[in-house]
């Protein structure tokens, strides 16, 4: 099953078009929100004027109130050509003086300053009457005569239609441009993605032109947001080459590395069975069975290089004791029968890193097999020991395998890590021993140091980082 | 059976004169009319209306303005509801109508054709494009230098008021709502009104319920002229050219539409909205132009001024009153009680 991944276009283009739906919605919102104000600002000038007009006519005849509405108060409301118009005259008290006296008063919250001292402002509001809702505006006047004191209002109202639509008309004006900018955007990104991932095109044509083993990096010139992915594909081929090349030395190598004592075994067995003499048979027997044995440990060499290879690049890495993984090194290197004794010194007990436990024990057991093999003349008897000692020091383990051997000069001691490179010439083994120490050193970000022993022969220093 | 009872009893108490006109169709349903338009005057309308819809029955009840807009309310209010159209002179009602709710909304391409003044929020529309004329007995005027405007009409009176005494009618605005839609219109534009009620204070001006008695009283010589008459029903009347002489005032002609609206509540109002269409459509307003009398609004009538019987240079400056919230200022009962005082005052003794 494979995930079906959106196009890049689809996706820019949804994103965007919801970014857009958004603001638009945001916008209308606020726009709205301001259209009604002015609208409301607008009309409610009106509104205010015709009430004033109204109540500028007011007068007291007597015990009544008198109100004279100049025509041009209603009149004046004809700016919003098609709202009702409703008004009422009334006071002192709740008494209608005029108009229609079932008009929905003044909400209490706002009703509060019943009686103002002074000259009150307008004052509005929204109610809903004879199923419209109807803008009011409600001001006072203070009639003060004989017999006559108190308040008279006049409220003056109008059907919301042409505020609604001077709104509207404001909305309108301020969306309209965004709608038509968004569609220019998506237009925009749905023609330009597919331009600006044009370079994209250039880059697969110059892959699917190339031969199998091409792996020589892209120089396809590609826009600086294409560079990273170039540059990891480049990267991940170098790589793929180090590794196809490698394999491939390794192969010639051993097919070499194996031929030639393969070539002296078979001539050795043949030498064998043309001997009649039973006692010749046998010494041809005898180097058969060390040339095998040499062989033997030549393979083994060369697939425990293979395998360190193979894990230095894969880099699974846990946590382990060192000392546990010295001390099984010791078991599987150290010869029963050896004539050669081997010390382990630690000064710690356990020392907990992280790392590939199974590379570092192979690297410690070639170390302590050429330490054997090497350092260890018979001509030096019971002093020819090999010791294996573990410090810990700043954050770091020094592991070190000395033995009483010749040594390495030192202008030997770089070439000493090359593959199927050997101290002396005269020496058994495949070379590769150091060459896996080496590379176990390196993928664990530790290193390796050549030293030379006190009293003679050679210590190796391998150090490597601890878990703290 | 009920609802029919009470129908009955309605029509039994309501003073309006009904007249039927059965469906000759068909049967789709009946539209009751309230209008203040004779019976005679609107009929060919009716039965225009008919040759295309046979299936509908028109009952047609005549009623005076007030009378009608009174009767309405309170059948609205009491919940019977009747009428499916009004039709009325009295613009200002007809406005009040609209305002308080009782009138249903009209859209259509004829309703967008009628002038801006002639339409209010789709609900109240004008048919009727109708001055307000002063009306001269010819033979009486005969070697006098005819008014052409009030300021004129003053003059007049005051170098010769003797001639004029108890010789001028016009409209008693305080039984008719038309005449008192014109006065408060006058009394608005005007700076000469209060100038002219004076001087008709002076001479015992004669004032009316109806039209018609005027212009009786004028043909018969009894009065000299009549201010601010409908002129659509002088010219209706017989012998109307040998008679009257129509003067549209120089310094402003107050332009009067008959004005209909759909009740919101109406029994039939598909029938309804089918009626009010046809009476605004060019073929509606081509009928009532030749056959009622009346002069139409839709300019796509040619020959407007000649149907006034004048051409239009003689036509001072048409004042059409506007559909609108203005015209409820002079409905106001505080108002109203003004300025019927202050009119009274004026004139004395009259009446």
């Amino acid at each position: 099953m494979r995930e079906r991944v959106r196009s890049l276009k689809s996706r820019l283009v949804t994103t965007m078009a919801l970014l857009f739906l958004a603001g638009t919605v945001v916008m209308y919102l606020a726009a709205r929100a301001y259209g009604l104000r002015a609208a409301d600002l607008s009309y409610d000038r009106l509104l205010a004027g015709s009430a004033l007009s109204i109540a500028e006519t007011l007068s007291v005849d007597g015990a009544r109130v008198r109100v004279d509405i100049p025509y041009a108060a209603l009149d004046m409301l004809s700016a919003a050509p098609e709202d009702k118009v409703f008004y009422r005259v009334f006071g002192p008290g709740a008494q209608t003086v005029t108009g229609y006296e079932d008009l929905p008063t003044m909400p209490a919250a706002r009703s509060r300053r019943e009686e103002p001292s002074e000259l009150p402002a307008p004052r509005f509001f929204d109610a809903t009457y004879r199923g419209d809702v109807v803008r009011f505006v409600v001001l006072g006047r203070q009639i003060a005569q004989p017999g006559q004191r108190g308040w008279v209002w006049v409220q003056v109202g109008q059907t919301r239609q042409a505020r609604e639509e001077l709104a509207g008309e404001l909305v309108l004006g301020a969306l309209l441009p965004i709608a038509l900018l968004t569609l220019l955007a998506l237009g925009l990104a749905w023609f330009g993605v597919a331009r600006a991932l044009r370079p994209l095109g250039t880059i697969s044509a110059d892959l699917a032109a190339r031969e199998p083993a091409d792996l020589q990096p892209m120089t396809v010139p590609v826009p600086a947001e294409v560079q990273p992915m170039v540059q990891a594909m480049n990267g991940f081929m170098r790589r793929l080459e180090g590794n196809l090349a490698s394999l491939r030395s390794f192969i010639g190598d051993a097919a070499h590395q194996i031929r030639t004592p393969l070539a002296g075994l078979r001539a050795q067995a043949q030498l064998a069975l043309d001997e009649d003499d039973p006692g010749e048979m046998r010494r041809g027997l005898v180097k058969i069975e060390r040339n095998a044995a040499r062989l033997t440990r030549l393979v083994n060499q060369l697939l425990s290089d293979a395998m360190v290879m193979h894990r230095a690049d894969a880099r699974r890495f846990e946590e382990f004791d060192l000392v546990d993984v010295v001390k099984r090194a010791m078991r599987d290197a150290v010869p029963m029968t050896g004539d050669v004794p081997v010390g382990f010194i630690s000064s710690v007990a356990r020392a907990p890193m992280r790392g590939d436990a199974v590379l570092l024990g192979e690297a410690i057991k070639n170390l302590i097999d050429n330490a054997i093999r090497h350092g260890s003349p018979e001509s030096l008897g019971q002093d020819a020991e090999v010791e294996v000692a573990l410090h810990e020091a700043a954050g770091s383990y020094a592991l070190t395998v000395s033995d009483r051997g010749p040594g390495i000069p030192a202008g030997d001691r770089k070439r000493i890590f090359d593959r199927f490179e050997r101290g002396s010439t005269q020496s058994p083994g495949a070379g590769l021993g150091m060459a896996i120490v080496a590379r176990v050193a390196a993928s664990h970000g530790g290193t390796v140091e050549l030293e030379e022993r006190d009293g003679g022969g050679l210590v190796v220093r391998l150090v490597l980082g601890s878990v703290q | 059976m009920n609802r029919w009872c009470c129908l009955a009893l309605l029509f039994a108490l309501s003073p309006a004169l009904a007249k039927e006109y059965p469906a000759h169709g068909a049967p789709e349903g009946t539209i009751t009319l309230y209008s203040t338009l004779d019976t005679g005057v609107f009929e060919p309308l009716v039965v225009d209306f008919q040759r295309t819809h046979p299936g509908i029955a028109v009952r047609y009840e005549n009623l005076d303005a007030t009378p009608q807009y009174e009767r309405f309310v309170r059948e609205e209010t009491a919940g019977t509801h009747r009428a499916d159209v009004l039709i009325s002179t009295s613009m200002d009602l007809q406005v009040k109508l609209v305002n308080d709710g009782y009138a249903a909304r009209h859209v259509s391409p004829s309703a967008a054709a009628l002038p801006a003044w002639a339409r209010w929020r789709n609900e109240a529309f004008g048919f009727t494009f109708e001055p307000a004329v002063m009306v001269f007995n010819r033979a009486a005027m005969q070697g006098r230098v005819v008014p052409q405007s009030r300021a004129e009409l003053i003059d007049q009176i005051r170098k010769d008021p003797a001639f004029w005494r108890g010789r001028i009618g016009t409209y008693d605005i305080s039984k008719s709502s038309v005449g008192y839609l014109l006065a408060s219109q006058d009394v608005r534009l005007s700076s000469e009104f209060g100038a002219l009620v004076e001087a008709f204070g002076d001479i015992d001006l004669q004032v009316e319920e109806h039209t018609a008695t005027l212009l009786k009283r004028i043909e018969a010589g009894e009065l000299v002229a009549g201010y601010n008459l409908l002129g659509s029903y002088a010219r209706a009347r017989p012998g109307s050219d040998r008679n009257f002489l129509l003067v549209y005032p120089r310094d402003h002609t107050l332009v009067v539409a008959r004005t209909v609206v759909i009740s919101k509540n109406a029994p039939n109002p598909a029938l309804a909205h089918k009626f009010l269409e046809y009476l605004l459509s060019v073929q509606g307003q081509r009928v009532m132009a030749a056959q009622s009398g009346l002069p139409p609004i839709r300019k796509e009538l040619d020959g407007v001024y000649e149907r006034l019987g004048v051409d239009e240079s003689q036509i001072g400056v048409l004042r059409p009153i506007s559909l609108g919230p203005g015209l409820l200022v002079y409905l106001d009962p505080a108002k109203r009680r003004q300025m019927l005082d202050a009119w009274r005052a004026i004139l004395g003794g009259t009446r």
